[in-house]
């Protein structure tokens, strides 16, 4: 088999490296907006991040508790215990 | 940081809580109220006047979150210490 030209669909190059946006900068920029906290036992919190520590432990205000996609709590203010995080997830553009 | 209600770090929204009724969620599919006297790094804490909730799911593990919860058991305590490995979420009620 030679070398054959790529098929139509073939997909684009893999985007460079991120060299400078580590997590840290992520997390950086996300404290102040709305994100989706989603725990390891499946369960979605949103809400505005107030603050957050390198233990992943989370302050959010306006808080609903999401799970399998019906609300099913809110609170004002909610922390999270770091270690059930599975991941945060910006909910708007940062 | 959120200057506007003094938070520097998630530890100090529980500071904040020390001596207000606060919600626990706990592992385990429990929940308690109590009055906050205490907490440490671990998230350990000391509550008093607690209420304990704890959801009685119907059967199969499937979908225990919100569905099949047949029943609820509740019990109280004067004096509480909680295991911080525990816990999943502290909220203060009296804010919501």
């Amino acid at each position: 088999m030679g070398d054959s030209p790529p098929p139509p669909e073939a997909t684009p190059p893999p985007p460079p490296p991120i060299t400078s946006g580590s997590p840290t900068d992520f997390l950086k920029n996300v404290v102040g907006k709305r994100v989706v906290v989603r725990l390891t036992s499946g369960v979605d919190y949103r809400g505005v991040l107030s603050c957050l520590d390198g233990y992943m432990n989370i302050a959010l205000e306006q808080t609903e508790e999401h799970v399998n996609g019906t609300v099913t709590n809110r609170y004002g203010d909610a922390f999270i215990r770091g270690n059930n995080v599975l991941y945060i997830s910006a909910a708007e553009p940062l | 940081m959120d200057a506007s209600a003094g938070i520097q770090e998630p530890f100090d929204l529980i500071r904040l809580s020390l001596s207000e009724r606060v919600f626990v969620k706990l592992r385990g599919d429990r929940e308690l109220t109590g009055i906050l006297h205490a907490y440490d790094g671990h998230m350990n804490l000391i509550l008093s006047d607690v209420e304990e909730t704890i959801m009685l799911v119907d059967g199969a593990e499937g979908a225990p979150h919100g569905q099949g919860v047949v029943n609820v058991a509740k019990r109280k305590m004067e004096m509480l210490f909680v295991r911080g490995d525990g816990v999943i979420l502290v909220s203060p009620p009296s804010r919501t």
